[in-house]
């Protein structure tokens, strides 16, 4: 519970002052992950508010001084999940899945070479939120921690709850993936030029 | 799962520039240590080959990082929020506790 049973008001008042002025101004980070997660700003809105009525009752355990901003993802994380354990749904694919996805990003990569170029004559703001929003997890948020909320992979592994070497592959599979999926807008734009060329393909991460 | 790297490569390139291309990204997001940067920053420095890639990822993550600002907490939320705080024990100080400065 908050400060603890039968708080000194002075306590209490430096309870909530420090949360007030830590933990409150980033609720429009913490609602962008939360969005991130769950695609849905309703589901979002339900999960940002779980996150800090956790994060109020548990301020007792921050250590002043670290960073509030990642404390409150690993919350949001967390109640994001029990969410979805509630809701008996799954999000997240399985590390097969993972393999299998990212084989195929990996053979359909066109990004590479001379079609570089072609993402450079985009805009590329508005098609970025756009792939970003289809982005499937578990890459999109490793994606949203890193490039988006610019936190370490140290961070985005504390988060996410993964080793780290996983945010890595995460975060580079969602890249190519987004990458790809500008190349597509790219030909849809009538880039005709921009064609996947699979011989192209990377090569096999070992 | 095991770590993988998955980076940049460069396939006209050489061996060189593919042992430095495959860091790029870990470069571009500053996870690399001092040395392997500085061996890196010298290389892209000299090989023209390699420079319009570093610069191709370069524009690709500052674009993913502008994505940032397009996307705030609704307001109702942030009264939700603080409502919900407030059920909970929580007096905020500032009036306008809701506003992010």
């Amino acid at each position: 519970m908050a400060p603890g049973p039968g708080p000194a008001p002075e306590e209490r008042l430096e309870y909530d002052r420090s949360f007030e002025k830590e933990a409150l101004p980033w609720l429009d980070d913490v609602y962008r992950f939360a969005l991130s997660l769950t695609r849905n700003e309703a589901d979002a809105d339900d999960v940002v508010q779980e996150t800090y009525l956790r994060a109020y009752r548990s301020w007792h355990t921050f250590e002043r001084g670290s960073d509030a901003r990642r404390w409150l993802f690993t919350i949001c994380r967390n109640a994001f999940l029990r969410t979805r354990e509630r809701a008996r749904h799954q999000v997240d694919v399985e590390d097969g899945d993972v393999e299998a996805l990212a084989a195929h990003v990996e053979q359909t990569d066109g990004t590479r070479s001379g079609d570089d170029r072609l993402l450079a004559r985009l805009d590329l703001g508005p098609a970025l939120s756009q792939a970003l929003a289809r982005l499937a997890e578990p890459f999109r948020s490793a994606v949203e921690l890193v490039d988006v909320e610019d936190q370490s992979y140290e961070a985005a592994s504390e988060i996410l709850g993964v080793p780290i070497g996983t945010v890595r592959s995460r975060l580079f599979r969602g890249r190519r993936l987004l990458q790809n999926m500008l190349l597509t807008y790219a030909r849809d734009a009538g880039f005709a030029s921009a064609k996947p060329r699979p011989d192209d393909a990377a090569p096999s991460p070992t | 799962m095991t770590e993988k790297t998955e980076n940049t490569s460069n396939a006209d390139c050489g061996p060189e520039c593919s042992a430095v291309m495959e860091r790029l990204w870990e470069f571009l997001d500053g996870e690399l240590g001092s040395d392997d940067a500085t061996a890196l920053q010298a290389h892209l420095a000299l090989c023209a080959k390699c420079y319009p890639l570093y610069s191709f990822e370069k524009t690709f993550l500052d674009a993913l990082a502008a994505c940032k600002c397009e996307t705030c907490a609704p307001h109702e939320l942030r009264s939700k929020v603080v409502s919900a705080l407030r059920t909970a024990g929580f007096s905020p100080v500032q009036p306008q506790v809701s506003q992010r400065q």
